[in-house]
């Protein structure tokens, strides 16, 4: 488990560098930079401007600096005699005469100062918009789960009925639509056909439940149709047989012994989901106007803010590396056939 | 009393490609304590006669009908789904092939286990590991506590076998249905594991029903032996009997396939020749006709009726009486 | 057969040869895949769907010939329009639009949506019948059937009559910039004038000069505009005297760095242009910049308009003016050779169906444009896009792919573990960001390598899916390459490349196939995804996304315009549908498993 543990690190160490690295780099290859605007400035203003973001400064020293974990703002952060006379560690005052922090940068998860939203940090902006998504991403999946292992489970308990065929083909059309198309038509359908649901905005659960029923629906295709082969493949498998010989109730024996096996490759799917409901959120906050990290990455890759496009990459970058791993375990858990050790 | 009582037992699945009569109209009883060999090809309908008296036939697009299918008072087709249950695994209980593919793979072995005295004797998790820990003990494996936890995977094939019939006999059951339960396991383990059943046979007082194609097995371990070939009962004798005078072509046949260590290595064993039928698809009158070297334009009449012999014998030929003395078989 | 070989095991007779040459064909049995094509048809689902791809790509591909209204061309109109029924024929406009204060010429050709894609000769005419000689001329003089409309003058009591015909190219009167023996230098830089805060563009000291020393003379410019894309500039110099069939000059110049704001001013050899604003040059120059430039004079074709007026100029007719003509461009215009099909299918078009053309049957969307038309050019856009993207994936792919699974080893671990670091990155983020930042270069990558952004788009998207069909292709290989039947190859001398060709790469190919047709919809969904976030494909271009984004924002309270969302997902979510089906089915009909089975 530490062994597995370990080298998942290091892959995610190696992986989230890589992310940073190839962004940072490209970011600032850009010509011109993120303030040439449509109107010129004044020569003062914009060395202020590039001073404050230290666009100044060597593109490698830039680095370190957003990398961190030094703020390498102070020439004496790391350690300085302070009014006493006394000699301190990690304390210390900028350039300015402002105390400044003596860390910084991603590894401290300070992902810096927003390019656009003058006066917030990338922080700050994260802080307000990812609760948002979070709840939104977590509704969705619920919604997934739940309505993809239940129609599974129906498909697969009567394999080639009428309930079978018919959650088949949803399943297929929810794989195939783009979700905005899915989103239009339950729009249509739950808001103005049965006005059941408000239209956009956010703040109540009403609110929720559209944009979340419409990011998990194709996830739910997918499970769906996992769980229905998966359970499919289980049912017929002869432990399945035995249980029932032993005298088991029907019900006993789906769910005790045949629903574990039939939903593992649901479980490692959930990886891949996860990822995807990122991926689906962009549109689906556009659609429904939900203040998420969706939309203000966006409008951050839109408006060239690329410090906050850049934080949102790697934040979800480590999101998925983490809930890829903890799926992994998971499954491990589920499956004891299967050790960690093994990859 | 014979403890399980079959007349006319019939089992056909209705496919897209036809009928299949995978067991039609079987005969027979069993006694307290006996040992009842069930010997034949695959698809001869042995196994699904075993699932067919656990109720245990998918329909659809099986259907199970018989004159009468008696478990010692009770008709086993009349019961309800839940009384079946309840004589399943505790009573009646069956033992599979492949230890590996019935055991679940994602429970350990205690949890399986415990589950069959949970469901029939109602007892709690901790009496219910203590029986299932003494039931391992029983079937000679060793620290049966820890394996309890174990999993599957984790024990050898022999070790798998042994829980398997650990669990069948749980409940101390009257009869066990064992489907093959050495075909998997190699021959040094083979002989462990029929030691075993027939030790706990003596214990216990279980009848049994032993599904198997590998004769020596049946010589072995039955008392009586059901030769069983299309889904028809081809022959029933005693076991030595069986051995000693087959009155069917076709017990013949299979007699002559098995290679023997003693005598001529060089002679050809004596095969049957054709192949296993299909049983969509059967020839009119015999089913055996084709393959049989004793055919005669009776045969191809109807479906022979199995003829009673006497002394508890019986048999599905026509010309049996031609097979009265043995001519160039390998014996 | 050799002679050195005179072994009598190898002196087989000709009749011999051919009788095991014969034999061993038969014993060959059904190939893979005629195997694999038995096995997909007898799949109805899959090859219905291979139907349906089959027709419905054909008639995307074949848009330009289609008889269907303009996708691009819009009218004025204040709500999407509902469908029309199939045999409800679109109506020309019976009266002229109300006059009033917005009413212009132009507003009124724009009002009349029967049909797009055509050149309008507008003549004046006294009455009816001149009109209908007008028709007859104009029918002569371009060699295509002309439909007429006349309305009465705005002032006196003439006619003002429409002369339509299909729209073919040279009909729009394009100009043909050829290089001239005057060439020169331009200095540019931004002065600070005495009046604003705002420093503004000059070109400071154009000079220009022919080869054997004249100076080009500044007195024949009337006017000039400027057009600058990036750094490279063109200025555009307007005759003095308007002479037949010559246009403007152009001076082009590439600037070494952007100026801060377009020239405002232009001294053409001390001469200030006329046009140019007031500008106190002694400000402090910043950024000034001498670069080369190039003078080119302006050929215009002889275009429609120009025909017919040169024809009533030779020969007139009684009661006819020519005024002007319009042009109506229904089309994007491709280069290479996807413009070249599309012109001759619209020559196939105009000859097969003149001016017919279909009613909005599936409507019109918020800017009057017709919803067939647009589905089906979008689906020409989003197939071509998952097609080619597709292609790059698989180039990408297999390439790496076969290269990690052939070398083995150290190098093909290392280079799984990179695909397994790829994997872990939540893709859409990274490609959103890169889009960006490479849309920041995209003028220059279109004037130097005349890489536009659809190429961007593929390059990028095959740049993601490439993924699995590596790992697919590597477990291939591996397995591939330590078969026996690889190994009698080897042994019996063939080269490595001959091993690659005829062993490794049909046995590749299947499998490639199977993930190629799983991409397609991957990477079509991908385009509409990324084109409805408004970073793929741009209006006014269409393609599935965008007509995503319209059908979205044609959801409101008040009314419900159904059609802009029922139709396009219907053609969406069949394609795809299609297109899933067909992957499974050809999976199934390329798995060697199930190979010789129902």
């Amino acid at each position: 488990m530490l062994r597995f543990l370990a080298r998942r690190f290091l892959w995610f160490v190696i992986t989230v560098s890589t992310v940073m690295t190839v962004s940072f780099f490209l970011m600032h290859s850009v010509k011109g930079g993120p303030f040439d605007g449509e109107r010129k400035l004044d020569p003062v203003i914009e060395a202020n401007i590039k001073a404050r973001y230290h666009l100044d400064w060597p593109l490698w020293r830039q680095y370190l600096q957003y990398v961190g974990p030094f703020n390498l703002d102070d020439q004496r952060a790391l350690a300085a005699f302070d009014e006493e006379g006394g000699f301190a560690l990690w304390r210390s005052e900028g350039a300015d005469g402002e105390p400044t922090r003596a860390f910084g940068g991603v590894l401290t998860g300070d992902f810096g100062p927003s390019f656009r939203y003058k006066d917030f940090t990338v922080n700050d902006i994260l802080e307000e918009s990812l609760p948002i998504s979070a709840l939104l991403g977590v509704l969705s999946m619920m919604f997934a789960i739940a309505l993809g292992v239940s129609a599974g489970i129906a498909s697969a308990l009567r394999p080639g009925s009428g309930i079978d065929l018919t959650l088949r083909i949803a399943a297929t059309g929810g794989i195939a639509l783009p979700n905005f198309v899915i989103a239009s038509f339950l729009v249509i359908l739950l808001v103005f056909l049965i006005p059941l649901l408000p239209v956009a905005g956010w703040g109540t659960i009403q609110h929720m439940l559209l944009p979340g029923l419409c990011l998990g629906l194709v996830f739910a295709a997918y499970i769906a149709r996992l769980t229905r082969t998966g359970m499919l493949e289980t049912l017929s498998a002869d432990y399945i047989r035995t249980a029932h010989a032993k005298g088991l109730a029907p019900r006993t024996v789906v769910m005790r012994h045949a629903l574990k096996g039939g939903l593992l490759p649901v479980v490692s799917y959930l990886g891949p989901a996860t990822a995807g409901i990122l991926t689906g959120s962009l549109v689906i906050e556009k659609i429904f106007f939900i203040p998420g990290t969706g939309s203000h990455f966006i409008n951050a890759a839109t408006n060239r803010d690329y410090t906050l496009a850049m934080g949102v990459t790697i934040l979800f970058t480590v999101l998925v590396y983490t809930l890829n791993t903890v799926v992994d375990m998971a499954y491990t858990l589920l499956d004891p056939r299967i050790t960690l050790e093994d990859e | 009393m014979p403890i399980l009582d079959v007349q006319n037992l019939r089992v056909r699945f209705e496919t897209h490609h036809g009928v299949v009569r995978a067991v039609d109209g079987v005969s027979f009883s069993l006694e307290e304590g006996e040992t009842l060999g069930l010997v034949g090809e695959s698809g001869s309908g042995k196994s699904v006669t075993n699932l067919a008296l656990m109720g245990l036939i998918p329909s659809p697009p099986g259907v199970v009908e018989a004159d009468a299918l008696r478990f010692e008072d009770r008709d086993l087709l009349a019961l309800s789904d839940e009384e079946l249950r309840g004589v399943r695994g505790n009573e009646i209980s069956m033992i599979f092939q492949d230890p590996m593919t019935s055991l679940n793979p994602l429970l350990t072995v205690g949890r399986q286990l415990t589950e069959v005295l949970e469901v029939h004797e109602r007892l709690s998790r901790r009496e219910a590991r203590k029986r299932a820990a003494a039931g391992l003990a029983d079937v000679g494996i060793p620290e049966p506590e820890r394996r309890l936890d174990q999993y599957p995977h984790e024990l050898s094939g022999g070790m798998r076998q042994r829980v398997m019939i650990a669990m069948g006999l749980l409940c101390r059951p009257k009869i066990l249905l064992a489907d093959e339960p050495t075909t998997a396991l190699d021959v040094t383990i083979q002989a462990q594991i029929l030691e075993l059943m027939q030790k706990l046979q003596r214990e216990y007082g279980t009848a049994i029903i032993l599904v198997t194609h590998d004769l020596g097995v049946v010589a072995g371990m039955s008392d009586r032996v059901n030769v069983m070939y299309a889904g028809r009962l081809a022959e029933t004798a005693g076991a030595v009997e069986l051995f000693d005078d087959p009155r069917h072509p076709y017990t013949r046949g299979l007699l002559g396939s098995v290679p023997r260590l003693s005598g001529d290595t060089d002679a050809d064993l004596d095969s049957i020749k054709g192949s296993p039928p299909d049983l969509a698809d059967l020839p009119a009158g015999c089913a055996f006709r084709p393959r049989c070297s004793f055919e005669t334009e009776r045969c191809a009449a109807e479906p022979p009726p199995l003829f009673d012999l006497g002394g508890g014998r019986s048999s599905a030929c026509l010309e049996r009486d031609a097979l009265g003395q043995p001519e160039g078989g390998a014996r | 057969m050799s002679d050195a070989h005179q072994d009598s095991r190898w002196s087989i007779d000709e009749a011999e040869l051919a009788r095991l040459t014969k034999e061993a064909r038969q014993f060959k049995g059904e190939s893979l895949w005629s195997d694999a094509w038995r096995r997909l048809r007898r799949n109805r689902a899959a090859f219905l769907a291979l139907l349906f791809l089959a027709a419905f790509g054909g008639v995307s591909l074949l848009a330009p010939f289609l008889p269907i209204p303009s996708p691009k061309a819009i009218s004025l109109r204040d709500e999407p329009g509902t469908p029309e029924w199939l045999w409800s024929v679109p109506a020309a406009p019976t009266k002229a639009p109300d006059r009033g204060a917005a009413t212009t010429r132009s507003t009124r050709n724009l009002w009349n949506d029967g049909w797009r894609h055509r050149s309008t000769v507008i003549l004046a005419a006294d009455d009816e019948g001149a009109a209908e000689k007008a028709r007859a001329r104009v029918e002569e003089t371009s060699g295509r059937g002309a439909i007429l409309e006349t309305y009465p003058a705005d002032e006196g009591d003439g006619l003002e009559v429409y002369a339509s015909v299909p729209m073919l190219e040279g009909d729009a009167p394009e100009v043909d910039y050829r290089a001239t023996d005057f060439g020169g230098t331009a200095t540019c830089w931004d002065v600070s004038t005495a009046g604003a805060d705002e420093p503004v563009g000059a070109v400071h000291s154009l000079r220009l000069q022919s080869a054997d020393g004249t100076d080009f003379d500044a007195a024949q410019v009337s006017g000039w505009s400027v057009e600058a894309r990036g750094r490279s500039v063109r200025l555009f110099l307007g005759r003095a005297e308007a002479r037949p069939g010559l246009g403007d000059w152009v001076v082009a110049y590439r600037l070494a760095a952007e100026l801060g704001s377009l020239p405002t001013a232009v001294l053409l050899d001390g001469t200030l242009l006329p046009g140019s604003a007031e500008v106190a040059w002694e400000g402090t120059p910043r950024g000034a910049q001498t670069v080369d430039a190039e003078l080119l004079e302006g050929v215009e074709a002889m275009d429609l308009g120009r025909q017919v007026a040169a024809s009533l100029a030779a020969s007139p007719i009684e009661g006819v003016t020519y005024l002007e003509t319009r042009h109506e461009d229904g089309y994007w215009e491709f280069k290479g050779l996807v413009g070249a099909m599309d012109r001759a299918l619209r020559r196939a078009r105009i000859a097969t169906f003149g001016l017919w053309q279909t009613g909005n049957w599936m409507g019109t969307d918020g800017q009057g444009r017709d919803l067939l038309a647009r589905i089906v050019w979008g689906s020409r856009t989003s197939i071509i896009v998952g097609i080619i993207a597709s292609l790059c994936s698989l180039l990408i792919g297999v390439l790496y792919g076969a290269f990690s699974g052939y070398m083995g080893g150290r190098i093909d671990n290392l280079m799984m573990r990179i695909v397994d670091v790829l994997y872990s990155i939540p893709f859409i983020f990274v490609v959103i960001f890169l889009i960006t930042v490479v849309n920041e270069y995209r003028t220059e990558l279109e004037d130097q390598f005349g890489i536009d952004r659809e190429k961007i788009f593929f390059l990028v998207i095959g740049a993601i899916y490439w993924l699995t069909m590596a790992r697919v292709v590597r477990g291939q290989v591996l397995s591939l390459k330590n078969t026996e039947f690889i190994e009698a190859a080897r042994v019996i001398g063939a080269s490595t490349t001959r091993i690659l060709l005829s062993h490794v790469v049909p046995n590749v190919l299947s499998i490639v196939i199977v993930y190629l047709t799983l991409t397609i919809p991957a990477v079509m969904l991908f385009e509409a995804f990324l084109s409805f976030l408004g970073l793929g494909i741009e209006p006014p271009k269409v393609s599935w996304g965008l007509l995503a984004v319209d059908g979205t924002q044609a959801i409101n309270p008040i009314k419900i315009y159904w059609w802009l969302v029922v139709f396009p997902a219907g053609a969406m979510g069949s394609t795809l549908l299609a297109l899933n089906i067909l992957g499974d089915g050809l999976r199934d009909a390329l798995d060697p498993k199930l190979r010789g089975k129902n």
